[in-house]
């Protein structure tokens, strides 16, 4: 009798045999593919090391790589490094999605099926550069060249300025999302009017007894977070007597704020005139062991504390408590943050707050405020200046007359960071070549003609001159820690090819035949420097424990003291910060506030950082809205509704995140996500806040006021999940709120 | 019902683990008929072409300028040989099948065997005799201690130590 298998029958058997098979062990057959040709040091099995540094944030930390077969492995903090002391953050160490990434660029490609339309087609490398060099010959007068920058190494950067004075173009334009949301080039400027320096302030927070943040997400990506956390610790370890007292003022409560002792949220753009407050108190009651304030006095002049005690909704007394507790301490510091750069008072927040510093004689004191040692080499005079938005605009207005015939674009990625109305999108049709050195198909490459693929950098060389270098001079070192996975060439080498197709005065400006020759000439500048780490007998010597130390810094801490060029003329002043829109219909400020894992955009290609929730709201994968659990009620919405948020230009949705740590009356959103290319991790994912700023602008620095949006926000009566670390399940916890 | 089901489970169970286990004369299909025999014939030593192994926890694979370091001279005409240099000029490894494969919870390192004197063959079998090379014993951990156990006794217990090989 034929036994008839039922159909439940049949289903078990399926499910007993699926069940087995995911028990039994896997074979794997990984073909073993040996080095063709093996390097030296490399033994199979064994892990080597290389130093080199980091790039995933300009603040240059030095890391160290394991490789075993000619693959890196893992990336750690360089223990040397007097930066980072070892230590690294995440994104740090999801560098290796940088190099292994899928979507990377294997060769040089040229788009032909026009700009935007994404078909790309392979080039040969010689044919590629020999456009670029008939281009360059053939542009109308030499100033017709642009370069735009973003995060470049400094090696680079230099090259790139000798490049183009030899050209007689005007030099690059370095303007990124990044820089503009730490206020790079607001920190220069303050610098610049206090000090007459060219490099940024530093400020000693290891030894202050007493922190002061005027938005300075100093533990997250402001300037040099792993080296700024390091020194936290310390503040808080005591080591300079006691511990340290943190205060920190912006409108959401960020890592560092929760990290704070105090987290005093007043209504954005005010914080410039909380500082100027301060002042005034401590002049006027004469407070701290610094002798007397008369000098100051006409400073603070105009300053009515009770108008302060108004507008940022501090009382008189907790502004008296606040004075008192900075000016007693012997040693305070007062940080101006990035927060501050997003306004249009921007310049008169930040000489408020540094005004502080200079009352209190906090000026090349220890655990105050310092200027950095220059590199005692002519190599290393380091131009790192982040273009002002002003610098940004004139390059997008000469590209719109269509007197920009060939640019460059290396590292940087407006079509992407900036709102449209910025214009350079538009801009760029009016530019005949447009050439991209990105690894990746980002959203400026994508309307580019040729994109010329740099190395990624654990492929490439180069050298990073750290700004701020903590407490000495730092020159971090990078080197390959493999060898080039695909057909790409690193900018430098380009440049040089360039240089001596072109002949003449850019030949003889880059006289060098590669990037190596380039940086192992540079290095011997330091040869016999009395204040070096390390130093050796021949150049060669000098460049092996360059490259095996990652670097050369000072042995010793070695800092200048700030010399105030003059105290302001006239009194200081806040004034109002402007924002777009009317407050009847826009009622809440937007805050864009920079991703720690994503930074501007530029991590999201990474699924290590996409995984990494944000430390406050532990959510990742996609863009959401912070809420107040006040607002979100008034709203009639709650966590993973979607709300869409309008400003006076643009609108997006995304879901609702309830957030005791903001103010009511401001909307936070992370930026990074809302990719339309940059690869598989990146793309359609999220929404970009960036596209919702208005042209706010303020007129005479020319400072973009990214943080001067008022937006509203509307219930859309639908919802979706967003992957958080942090169960939901425990709400109710009423005392949160 | 349920017995068949059961049945028919067990018969896959059996046939799930006959399949994963790699029998002891396998031998993978390579990319180049390599032949271990007529190497040795020529007495080329073992560790010529495997020289990783006194210095390192792997033995290694031969790198291709090895092979074309003797190889742009010798038999140059031979169909295979020709195959090796299309790798060599081409700068492409071979992806060659690995013959031996432990379980990856265990530190295996071929160092400290050689330098206790163990000689390739114990483990690998008389490779040299071998066209294909084959895998010859099952490395599993009863063969490891069977040696183990028979090193001097002031060894053992250093040798049958958990965390000699588990770490």
């Amino acid at each position: 009798m034929a036994h008839r298998v039922s159909r439940r029958g049949f289903l078990k058997i399926a499910a007993g045999a699926s069940v087995v098979a995911g028990l039994s062990p896997t074979v794997r057959r990984v073909a073993l593919e040996p080095f063709v040709r093996p390097p030296e040091e490399e033994l199979p099995g064994r892990a080597t090391w290389y130093a080199s540094t980091c790039r995933q944030c300009p603040a240059g930390c030095g890391v160290i790589v394991r490789v075993i077969n000619g693959r890196a492995r893992k990336i750690e903090g360089n223990p040397s490094h007097p930066l980072n002391r070892g230590k690294l953050c995440a994104r740090g160490q999801a560098g290796l999605q940088v190099l292994y990434n899928p979507d990377r660029l294997q060769n040089a490609v040229r788009q032909t099926g026009g700009r935007g339309s994404r078909r790309f087609e392979p080039v040969q490398w010689a044919e590629a550069t020999d456009q670029l060099a008939s281009a360059l010959k053939g542009v109308g007068g030499k100033a017709r060249v642009g370069f735009l920058g973003g995060s470049v190494p400094t090696h680079l950067r230099l090259l790139v300025t000798r490049f183009l004075e030899a050209l007689g173009s005007p030099g690059p334009v370095l303007f990124d999302l990044h820089s503009v949301l730490e206020g790079g080039a607001e920190a220069h400027a303050l610098a610049d009017r206090w000090f007459g320096s060219a490099d940024k302030p530093i400020y000693d927070i290891g030894h202050a007894e007493v922190i002061f943040s005027f938005g300075a997400n100093f533990l997250e990506t402001w300037l040099s977070p792993v080296s700024q956390s390091y020194e936290y610790g310390t503040m808080r370890q005591g080591q300079s007597g006691g511990r340290g007292f943190l205060v920190q003022f912006e409108p959401r409560l960020s890592m560092t704020a929760a990290s704070a002792d105090q987290w005093i949220p007043v209504p954005p753009g005010t914080e410039g005139l909380v500082a100027l407050g301060l002042g005034r108190i401590i002049v006027e009651e004469n407070l701290g062991r610094v002798g007397s304030h008369r000098e100051h006095a006409q400073l603070y002049r105009d300053v009515s504390v009770g108008a302060v005690a108004e507008a940022s909704g501090l009382s008189v007394d907790r502004l008296q408590k606040l004075a008192r507790a900075f000016a007693d301490a012997d040693r305070s510091v007062a940080l101006p943050g990035g927060y501050l750069s997003g306004f249009t008072n921007a310049s008169q927040s930040m000489d408020a707050v540094m005004a502080l510093n200079v009352i209190m004689r906090r000026l090349g004191r220890e655990g105050g405020v310092f200027l950095p040692h220059t590199i005692p080499a002519e190599a290393f005079i380091n131009p790192d200046l982040p273009s002002p938005f002003r610098d940004f605009e004139k390059l997008i207005q000469k590209m719109r007359d269509g007197q920009v015939d060939v640019l460059m674009v290396h590292g940087a990625n407006p079509v992407y960071e900036l709102p449209r109305w910025a214009g350079f999108a538009d801009a760029l049709t009016n530019v005949p070549l447009v050439v991209s050195f990105s690894p990746f198909i980002n959203e400026t490459a994508a309307q580019a003609d040729l994109i010329l693929p740099d190395h990624t950098y654990l492929e490439g060389w180069g050298f990073e001159v750290c700004s701020p270098g903590g407490d000495r001079p730092v020159v971090s070192s990078q080197q390959p820690a493999v060898r080039p996975l695909y057909d790409t060439r690193s900018t430098a080498d380009v440049l040089l090819k360039l240089a001596s197709s072109l002949g003449g005065a850019v030949s003889q400006a880059l006289p060098w035949p590669d990037e190596v020759a380039y940086l192992e000439e540079a290095s011997a500048q330091l040869l016999g420097s009395s204040i070096g780490v390390f130093d050796a007998r021949t150049p060669a010597g000098f460049w092996s424990r360059w490259r095996q130390l990652g670097g050369w810094w000072s042995t010793k801490p070695i800092r200048q003291e700030p010399v105030a060029r003059g105290l302001p003329q006239g009194p200081l002043q806040v004034p109002a910060a402007s924002f777009a829109g009317q407050p009847n219909l826009f009622p809440f400020t937007l805050l864009p506030y920079e991703s720690i894992a994503l930074s501007d955009g530029r991590g999201a290609d990474q699924h290590w950082l996409q995984e990494t929730p944000d430390p406050m709201t532990t959510a990742c994968w996609n863009t959401w809205v912070e809420l107040n659990p006040a607002t979100a009620a008034q709203l009639g919405v709650t966590d993973d509704d979607i709300v869409r948020v309008v400003s006076t230009h643009n609108a997006l949705e995304a879901p609702v995140v309830v957030f005791p740590g903001i103010r009511p009356d401001v909307v936070a959103i992370p930026t990074g996500q809302g990719h339309q290319d940059y690869g598989r991790f990146a793309a359609g994912r999220g929404s970009n806040v960036m596209d919702l700023i208005a042209p706010v602008v303020e007129r005479e620095a020319a400072v973009l006021a990214w943080g001067g949006t008022r937006v509203r926000v509307e219930a859309v009566h639908r919802s979706t999940k967003l992957a958080r670390l942090e169960s939901l399940d425990g709400k109710g916890r009423e005392t949160l709120r | 019902m349920l017995p068949l089901a059961l049945a028919g489970g067990a018969v896959l169970v059996v046939a799930a683990i006959l399949l994963s286990q790699r029998t002891a004369e396998s031998a993978p299909a390579q990319p180049i008929a390599f032949s271990h025999r007529t190497h040795a014939e020529a007495e080329i030593q073992c560790l010529f072409c495997h020289p990783n192994a006194l210095r390192s926890d792997v033995a290694g694979m031969p790198s291709v300028e090895r092979c074309a370091g003797c190889h742009r001279t010798i038999a140059t005409t031979r169909r295979r040989i020709q195959t090796v240099l299309g790798y060599w000029e081409r700068g492409e490894p071979i992806p060659w099948q690995p013959i031996n494969k432990m379980a990856d919870f265990v530190f295996f390192s071929h160092q400290p065997h050689l330098a206790a004197g163990v000689s390739c063959e114990t483990c690998h079998g008389d490779v040299g005799k071998m066209n294909a090379a084959r895998q010859v014993v099952n490395m599993d951990m009863g063969w490891c201690l069977n040696c183990h156990l028979k090193q001097p006794e002031t060894a053992v217990a250093r040798l049958t130590d958990c965390l000699a090989c588990h770490k």
